[in-house]
């Protein structure tokens, strides 16, 4: 019988992978755009769910990658003509030298600091690229492609990196390392006495998480055609993502599928009321804060024990 | 030497400022261990309320810190009362996460009243200046700096002196205990949160006064007041005074070094610097 269950779950989302990878075929240009944001969401906030829901690691900065990404894409299309898909990859390759960097100050940091730490050094460059001449300072770079992509091939890229995302958390949720993230998540001195290298695997959490986000970063922009100093290095960024996670549920590999087409649903449909739609989004992160702590994939899993893709070993 | 003298002087005035500004931050985690990420909205809110005063009532800016203080006082009262403390002591995300849904709120429901058109508390003050020599004091930097030291002092007599004051500090200092000995530490807290508020509000229409302010400024002055409470150290008074002037010395000294596109990168520099050598602060608690 379990197995029954089991059959059907993959199946049904074997189904629903192919229903979304195919949306171009069958879909509006509408319905494009909307899976489009909803892939890219959904790979940057998972990991985001990597960092917070599995490490222990509240990054206030993932706007930094998310810049990085998007001006990787920018100065190596404009300025030396590199093909598409390899100035994706350099956004995550950018990333992961700064997110590396970065390690040397905010690993020494703990709890809130190491949040605020991640958060200064986003504000950091965001004034640094605003200062900087080779970006053209706070005006920004058009984004100029080599060759240049049609919607439905940046939306394949997309659903390429986010269905690809989840599969990551959930091999990594699956290893050694998972196994390690979670007896750190659950007390950390006593995993690290029994042999859990805890420095490493959080720094090799926060270097796959940069990486990621660095490339869903650089199709976001090349979406966007423009990148700007002030808009992606905000910190809007990351409050989308903690949205998405915490109202989808933090620490479960659902949550942020979830969470990430709440997330693009309602900012579609409020568009018009751009000031109001955020009040709104506020308002349900509380309510879903104080009535779901877990988030509502955390809060079905603990009530009805309903997983889909489950971590677990059996 | 003397043109070293005039941002070396900016530099303490403005110190003061932000110490306000950090002040009702430091508190909050010093006391209800909660980061309070609204807290800079909390700040503008102030600045926005003294603007509604001003022009309902007509009165000079410095005066309706009368008025938005007590206000102020209520809202961060009731922010605890009913948000805060129903996720304490569930790990350090939920009350994050709060603070971030109420920082989005207050920020668009100050864009959706007031629009996002760019705001000043205007006033005579703001010209005003003394000369010393070849330096220029300016009044509003002084005022800031007096009301600003006004603020911290009375708030550590508060601390030390007054029943209330010393049941805070007993609930921050041991939970446990203070609850043992009939300390009813909810409200505690929510007195806490409004003391906060409070100093947001003294700090917001200051800041009004001084530069100019938009909706969105908040998270702005949040990392100002991370940077000072970083600098001195989480839950210090005496660490915030300390770590105001640092930052606020770091960053006229590097627009005076460098150019006015870099004062912040400095300060921010020199906050990181801290934070690499000294995780904890300089006055915090390892």
């Amino acid at each position: 019988m379990k197995d029954v269950i089991c059959r059907s779950r993959l199946v049904w989302m074997g189904v629903l992978t192919a229903a979304l990878g195919t949306v171009p075929l069958w879909g509006s240009d509408y319905l494009v755009l909307f899976f489009f944001l909803f892939c890219l969401y959904l790979t940057v906030a998972q990991m985001w769910n990597l960092l917070a829901g599995y490490s222990g690691l509240i990054s206030l900065g993932q706007q930094v990658f998310l810049g990085i990404g998007g001006y990787s894409v920018a100065v190596m299309g404009n300025y030396y003509g590199l093909n598409v898909l390899l100035s994706i990859l350099a956004g995550g390759f950018f990333s992961v030298l700064l997110a590396l960097f970065m390690s040397l100050f905010i690993f020494r940091m703990k709890g809130v600091y190491f949040s605020i730490g991640t958060w200064i050094f986003a504000e950091i460059l965001m004034i640094w690229f605003s200062n900087w001449s080779f970006v053209k300072y706070g005006t920004g770079l058009f984004i100029k492609t080599n060759p240049p992509l049609s919607t439905n091939e940046t939306f394949y890229i997309a659903f390429v990196l986010g269905v690809g995302s989840v599969a990551l958390v959930y091999f990594i949720m699956r290893s050694r390392l998972g196994l390690g993230l979670m007896a750190m998540r659950d007390n950390e001195d006593v995993s690290e006495t029994m042999g859990v290298q805890v420095f490493r695997y959080k720094l090799y959490c926060f270097l796959i998480a940069a990486f990621i986000t660095g490339m869903a970063a650089g199709v976001f922009y090349i979406f966007q055609v423009f990148v700007q100093p002030y808009k992606a290095f905000s910190i809007d960024w990351t409050v989308k993502l903690v949205f998405i996670v915490i109202i989808g549920g933090i620490g479960t590999i659902e949550g942020p599928i979830v969470g990430a087409l709440i997330l693009v649903f309602l900012s579609q449909v409020l568009a018009d009321y751009f000031s109001v739609s955020l009040l709104i989004l506020g308002a349900i992160a509380i309510a879903v804060i104080l009535l779901a702590p877990k988030g509502i994939m955390g809060t079905l899993q603990a009530k009805l024990g309903f997983e889909i893709l489950s971590p677990r070993r059996k | 030497m003397i043109d070293l003298a005039q941002p070396i002087i900016n530099g303490l005035l403005l110190g003061g400022l932000y110490a306000v500004i950090a002040l009702g931050l430091s508190t909050i985690f010093g006391i209800v261990r909660v980061v309070n990420l609204a807290h800079g909205d909390m700040v503008i809110l102030g600045s926005y309320l003294s603007l509604a005063f001003c022009m309902w009532l007509g009165l000079n800016p410095l005066w309706t810190i009368l008025l938005v203080a007590p206000i102020m006082f209520c809202v961060g009262f009731l922010i605890q009362s009913v948000l805060f403390n129903r996720v304490l002591g569930k790990g350090m995300e939920p009350p994050l996460l709060m603070a971030f849904g109420i920082s989005i709120i207050v920020q668009n429901f100050l864009l959706l009243v007031f629009t996002s058109d760019a705001r000043a508390l205007k006033s005579d003050l703001s010209m005003m200046t003394i000369s010393l020599g070849e330096i220029n004091i300016s009044l509003l930097y002084l005022l800031n700096f007096l009301i600003g030291l006004a603020v911290i002092l009375g708030l550590r007599q508060f601390f030390r002196k007054t029943f209330l004051g010393r049941a805070i500090r007993a609930a921050s200092d041991d939970v446990v205990a203070a609850k043992l000995v009939g300390a009813n530490t909810s409200s505690i807290y929510a007195y806490a949160m409004g003391i906060a508020a409070l100093t947001a509000a003294v700090a917001g229409v200051l800041v009004g006064m001084t530069f100019i302010f938009y909706p969105h400024t908040g998270p702005q002055y949040l990392i100002i007041a991370f940077g000072v409470v970083i600098i001195g150290g989480l839950g210090s008074i005496k660490g915030t005074l300390v770590g105001g002037f640092i930052l606020a010395m770091a960053q006229l000294l590097g627009a005076h070094f460098f150019g006015p596109g870099y004062q912040l990168l400095c300060g921010y520099m020199v906050l990181l610097i801290v934070l690499a050598i000294r995780p904890n602060g300089i006055f915090g608690k390892a």
